[in-house]
């Protein structure tokens, strides 16, 4: 590998396209100019969780002026069917709809105001079905969305039966609305003939090309998918930006003119999927010292109404139910629910945070046991280096920086001396507590469906001594770009400014996996560098030509040819050099291809999902976060006084930009942890459905004291540049500061008393948690 | 009379005229109106209801010192009319003339405060209008300016640096060059009264207070446009056509406060950022209540009369207003009455106001030297967020040791805000003890029954109002710890 003196690649840049987001020049969806033939898309949905459509006159509707299209199912020329893994989604209804939100009609128009006129007057009459709600409802109903799945090392009961100390309990996780500042939205434009051009705010832009070809019925090699950017997905655009993507194509293909669907926030909020909620049961069995000796899990998730995603969800949440401990016996028993809900989906975490805050709350609770404090008792439970380092699931933890991380972060932030600060303020305070906690993340990072993780790439460089950059992945704030940018200058040893990534398309770059599982970057940054090996070889090969024509007495040998500093030059000779801008102009001359397509798939992974055993995960991402909060406890307000962080990026790309991605996604954590509550009625209409009512963080709730630290000289085997991602491990950080809550209200009662306690710790849960408290008797396990 | 509106708009002064080929009516707001522009698509639609800040614009105006004044509004609040006079400044604007970028933009790429992009030119302008009114902001100023803009991404931290490292210059930039000649085409532009008229709708500005309640007894039914934070949402989420509206965005006479006989006479036209300044050092309580109101940008367009005239059940102002015994003053042409806001919430959003007659001022009087006075606020998120529970409480002592008056004053409880009489009859008389206090805790429950809603459960409401009130002992015990009421032990 080439050495620089300032590598681009492990360097502070800023955002490739920092200063067009300050400036207001970079181009959203929504901003493109298109044609005066554009027409807005509107989706009419049900109002009703459950219920049969009994009839429906759409002749009003399409008689409005301005009104160019009014579609139902029977307009759809190929299949009505968007479901990205199982076909379970509609996409229109038939005769009956399943969930509020679900889409029956499309409207296109001249104007919102004519689209909006013309939903008006759609006469649709309806026959009121029984709706399932709830995870309880549907498990009255054995109302199961596919067949439960299970998980098991050892001998469970068994080791429960002989364990010394035994809890039992229920934790509840809530949903989480992925509120990216742009809500979802496509425009699509029709080509000559059959053709589809479709500019979407989607993750999965293959994906999104696979299911318009299907639903309009045409070829994938009709269907052009482009993203330049999105304003945020989170998750939230990994399947469900299909759904508006495949009905703007629908309308634009009736129409034969542009259409554009951009959801009305609310409209986003009502229609789109959540983070699962969850309800799991536990059993624990652990010995005197706090040792972990036995768990049985079971798992239930409300999947809502269609599968989308929610077996992988649930997989990734078994796969993490053991964070970073080690577990001797263990059973996980999963189950996936429908419900007459929006289909639940992808978000940041995926599963791995519902699973992570049942493990860490029955640590908390055993802490309570032995009278120790709770980061003691995850040390000793943590994953060994050489023993005790095989996961529930048979993975042996290599490269286990848990240990690392433990030893910086109790020192980093004085942990041990803070509890007892802390309990010397508490007990001298009856109206504010202090509570601390520290938690551990360790994520796996792989697409847990194997054959997902692989990418391609494809790099053109011009005579001028540019290149571009085309890959699989999509750019949704994460930095992806501005790191594939600083790999190649890096890979290719050019200036960065020589370097641009081009817009994802589907077109460039085919059959792509979603920008998803954190998996971005690894996946195309080393596919980007396979392409540009392939260049580099090539160009090398003819540019050790050329030096032996100029000095035919010794000739260049290809493998001395490096590539640095902007110019490409012999090694062995080093008077034989030529400027990189010359190199290309030669290449063209000497008719030589400047461009490649390159490749890449993980190796080395692989896993049996029936047997729940094997390595599904290519490496794991490793952290701690101390998280030190006030809580008024007449008011559950909570202060988080101090967070501090310490997280391993490998050797960081960027760490300007990856400390970006663990802030952003600490504080979205905390936003599920604490403030965040999506509350339906008995009816199954969403109650929070805008940002009136539903609450991610502010500037003012973040830590007033936040200290963030790499972990340092802990380079990553087998990724690209020795980089880890980033992406979404930081999120499972925010359970910190919701145990550190708990620590505050279980202070209420000296910690005699294991409190109840759920996720999101919303005010109301924290009034109500400490009221029970007041009046409730000491109790222990047995 | 004029039928045309006229604001500057990229150093010119752009007029609309609302003839039917106009692609914009009076109530087009002021973000779907720069969207429609080629160079202006930097705006951000968010959410269409006052409440991301991906829509923020800065306007400038003429202020009573002669220069220009900036303030950040979210400009999916605003119609196109209520900026009629002013210079509306956005994203495409901060760069000077050689394209250099304005210190705030090039923080934001030095620090790392974009990530996906879309917040960013709200949260550039929420920065810039605090960069120019703000010279060496600590981090309260910062939050203050960027609460209303939310960030999905970034987690702030960025932002916040970016801001101490751009506020730096004393608040010169190219704006500073270019005032003079901004403030003249300002003053160039007519302050007349205005009424626009199309196919569908009717819109007045009128000039002033006397004209304004003309229009009220001619149409008692028009639609009061009083910073729009509440009637805007109508047409951005409810996209109803409003067909008569009266916007009183002109009336200069109710925009400001003056000291009447040792009270304080607060314009109802105000907007709460200019109350919040008016009754800081005097008023305490109603400018902390004011400090968790939305979010600056709200409370830059929002106003006093306008929130009263909503008489909403879970109001942030009426209770603390309540408990200073505050009045509201009515007005019809030729004659004016005045109500005590116990007098003026008659129900659930309904008020005692008469249809012909409009709010024009609140009176704020001194209280008592001893009299304690506090507000407080449950919302599920500190700021930006709309009450579950609002409360103020008023306690005067004889002697230090009895109750002699007590106004404890909910919102969130009832159907309108209102005492909780029972509870404020019980501690009449009765020594201000814990005991007492906490007695008086349970009468509660004779004063309310609280609903369950998406903001919270019944028993959490009551559970909330229960504690307020023995908040309200802990930090009444004495002023000086009250500042300090997260640091102090009463029960050793």
């Amino acid at each position: 590998m080439i050495t620089h003196h300032s590598s681009p690649s492990s360097g502070n840049v800023s955002h490739e396209s920092a200063s067009t987001h300050v400036t207001g020049e970079a181009v959203y969806i929504d901003d493109m100019p298109v044609s005066e033939q554009l027409l807005t898309g509107r989706v009419v949905t049900s109002v009703h969780a459950h219920a049969r459509i009994t009839s429906f006159d759409l002749r009003e509707a399409k008689n409005v002026p301005g009104v160019h299209a009014v579609l139902c199912f029977k307009d759809i020329p190929g299949q009505n069917q968007m479901g990205p893994v199982v076909h379970d989604e509609l996409c229109l209804a038939i005769d009956t709809v399943t969930f509020i939100g679900q889409a029956i009609f499309l409207i296109a128009a001249e104007t919102e105001q004519q689209a909006l006129s013309a939903e008006k007057l759609i006469k649709i009459e309806y026959e009121l079905l029984e709706p399932i709600l709830t995870i309880e409802q549907a498990m009255e109903k054995n109302n199961l969305l596919g067949p439960p799945r299970a998980m098991e090392r050892g001998t469970p009961d068994s080791a429960l039966r002989s364990a010394p100390h035994v809890i039992t309990g229920e934790l509840r996780t809530g949903a989480q609305e992925h509120w990216y500042l742009e809500s979802q939205i496509c425009l699509s434009i029709p080509g000559e003939h059959r053709e589809m051009n479709i500019y979407s705010g989607t993750q999965n832009p293959t994906e999104t090309q696979i299911l318009i070809a299907e639903v309009l019925g045409i070829s994938m090699n009709e269907v052009t998918v482009e993203v330049r950017r999105m304003g945020g997905a989170f998750g939230g655009k990994e399947t469900q930006a299909n759904h508006v993507a495949c009905w703007s194509a629908l309308l634009a293909q009736a129409t034969n003119r542009p259409v554009k669907i951009r959801l009305f926030r609310d409209d986003d909020m009502v229609m789109t999927g959540k983070r699962h909620r969850f309800l799991t049961r536990y059993e624990a069995g652990f010995d005197e010292h706090g040792m972990l000796l036995a768990l049985k899990l079971e798992l239930n998730s409300d999947g809502g109404a269609t599968t989308d995603l929610s077996f992988a969800i649930m997989e990734r949440a078994m796969l993490h139910t053991d964070n970073a401990y080690f577990v001797p016996h263990m059973a996980v028993l999963a189950r996936v629910w429908k419900t007459n809900l929006p289909s639940n989906t992808a978000f940041r975490g995926f599963g791995g945070p519902q699973g992570m805050a049942v493990i860490e709350t029955i640590i908390d609770r055993i802490a309570r046991f032995p009278k120790k404090d709770a980061l003691e008792v995850r040390n000793k439970n943590f994953y060994g280096i050489d023993a005790n380092n095989i996961t529930h699931y048979g993975q042996k933890i290599e490269n286990n920086r848990i240990h690392a991380i433990y030893a910086r972060i109790r020192e980093s932030s004085d942990y041990y001396n803070r509890r007892k600060e802390t309990d010397q303020f508490n007990a001298t305070h009856e109206f504010v507590k202090k509570g601390l906690a520290c938690t551990p993340v360790k994520f796996g990072i792989s697409f847990t469906t194997t054959y997902l993780n692989q990418a391609g790439a494809h790099v053109n460089v011009y005579t001028d001594g540019t290149i571009l950059i085309n890959h699989g992945g999509t750019e949704m704030g994460q930095g992806l770009h501005t790191k594939i940018r600083q790999i190649a200058a890096a890979e290719f040893g050019v200036s960065l400014e020589r370097v641009k990534v081009n817009a994802t398309n589907t077109s460039k770059v085919p059959n792509t996996s979603a920008t998803a599982a954190s998996s971005g970057t690894d996946l195309n940054g080393a596919a980007v560098k396979n392409a540009i090996d392939i260049l580099k070889s090539r160009i090398a090969g003819d540019m050790a030509v050329l030096f032996s024509e100029m000095h035919p007495d010794t000739p260049s040998r290809r493998e001395d040819i490096l590539f640095q500093d902007d110019t490409v030059f012999d090694s062995a000779h080093a008077q034989r050099t030529m400027h990189f801008d010359d190199v290309t102009k030669q290449m063209r001359l000497r008719q030589i291809s400047l461009s490649a397509s390159g490749y890449y798939r993980t190796p080395d992974i692989g896993w049996d999902k029936q047997k729940g055993w094997g390595k599904p995960f290519h490496y794991f991402s490793f952290g701690m976060c101390v998280s030190e909060i006030l809580l008024d406890i007449l008011t559950g307000r909570h202060t988080l006084l101090r967070a501090d962080i310490v997280h391993d990026a490998g050797k960081s790309l960027n760490p300007l930009i990856d400390r970006g991605q663990i802030e952003g996604g600490f504080i979205q954590g905390i936003g599920w942890c604490t403030t965040e509550e999506i509350k339906w009625d008995n009816r199954g209409r969403l109650l929070s459905h805008s940002p009136d009512t539903y609450k991610i963080p502010t500037v003012q709730d973040i830590p007033k004291d936040f200290r963030v630290e790499f972990l340092q000289d802990a380079p990553n085997p087998g990724t690209i540049r020795q980089s880890k991602t980033v992406a979404e491990p930081p999120l499972m950080y925010g359970l910190s500061t919701w145990l550190a809550i708990k620590d505050a209200v279980s202070a209420t009662r000296d910690h005699q008393i294991e409190p109840d306690f759920s996720l999101p710790a919303t005010v109301e849960m924290i009034l109500l948690s400490i009221e029970k408290l007041k009046h409730a008797p000491v109790r222990n396990a047995r | 009379m004029q039928t045309t509106i006229s604001f500057v708009l990229d150093d010119k002064i752009v007029t609309l005229d609302f003839n039917s080929g106009s692609s914009v009516t009076p109530t087009t707001t002021v973000l779907t109106y720069l969207r429609s522009l080629p160079i202006h698509r930097g705006v951000k639609e968010g959410c269409a209801e006052g409440d991301c800040g991906a829509c923020t614009v800065v306007l400038g105006e003429r202020a009573a010192d002669g220069k220009l004044h900036y303030r950040n509004v979210d400009s999916c609040l605003l119609f196109l009319p209520m900026i009629h006079g002013k210079q509306l400044i956005t994203i495409e604007n901060l760069q000077n003339v050689q394209g250099q970028m304005h210190p705030v933009q090039s923080a934001i790429v030095e620090t790392g405060g974009s990530q996906c992009g879309f917040c960013t030119p709200g949260i550039v302008m929420s920065m810039f209008s605090l960069y120019k009114n703000q010279h060496a902001p600590t981090r309260e100023h910062i939050e203050e300016a960027i609460t209303g803009n939310l960030c999905r991404c970034t987690g702030y931290r960025p932002i916040i640096e970016a801001v101490e490292e751009a506020c730096v210059h004393h608040g010169i930039d190219h704006f500073t060059e270019e005032e003079p000649e901004i403030l003249e085409l300002l003053t160039s532009i007519s302050h007349d009264s205005i009424h626009i008229q199309t196919n569908e709708q009717e819109y007045f500005r009128p000039a002033s207070l006397k004209e304004a309640c003309a229009l009220k007894s001619q149409y008692p039914d028009v639609v009061i446009l009083s910073g729009s934070t509440d009637v805007a949402l109508r047409v951005t989420k409810g996209h109803e056509i409003l067909k008569l509206v009266m916007d009183l965005s002109g009336v200069e006479e109710i925009q400001s406060s003056r000291e009447l006989n040792g009270a304080l006479i607060l314009g109802a036209g105000m907007h709460l950022h200019d109350v919040a300044h008016a009754v800081e050092v005097n008023y305490p309580a109603l400018h902390e209540m004011l400090s968790v109101f939305g979010s600056q940008q709200i409370r830059n367009i929002a106003t006093i009369g306008g929130n009263l005239g909503t008489a909403s059940p879970i109001s942030d102002l009426l209770p603390v207003l309540m408990a200073y015994q505050a009045t509201v003053i009515l007005q019809r042409s030729g004659a004016a009455r005045e109500l005590l806001m116990e007098e003026f919430i008659t129900g659930y959003r309904t008020t005692a106001r008469e249809p012909d007659e409009l709010i024009t001022a609140v009176r704020l009087s001194p209280s008592p030297a001893n009299a304690v006075i506090k507000s407080y606020k449950i919302s599920k998120r500190k700021d930006l967020d709309i009450s579950t529970v609002s409360a103020g409480f008023r306690l005067v002592l004889n002697d230090d040791t009895t109750v002699k008056e007590i106004n404890l004053i909910y919102g969130g409880m009832a159907q309108c805000v209102r005492h909780a009489v029972h509870t404020e009859q019980f501690l009449t008389g009765k020594p201000w003890i814990r005991e007492t206090v906490e007695a008086a805790q349970l009468m509660l429950h004779q004063d309310f029954e609280p609903i369950a809603d998406v903001r919270g459960s019944a028993e959490f409401r009551m559970t909330a109002a229960k504690n307020l009130l023995l908040k309200f002992w802990v930090e009444s015990l004495d002023e000086k710890m009250s500042k300090n009421i997260l640091h102090i032990s009463t029960r050793s």
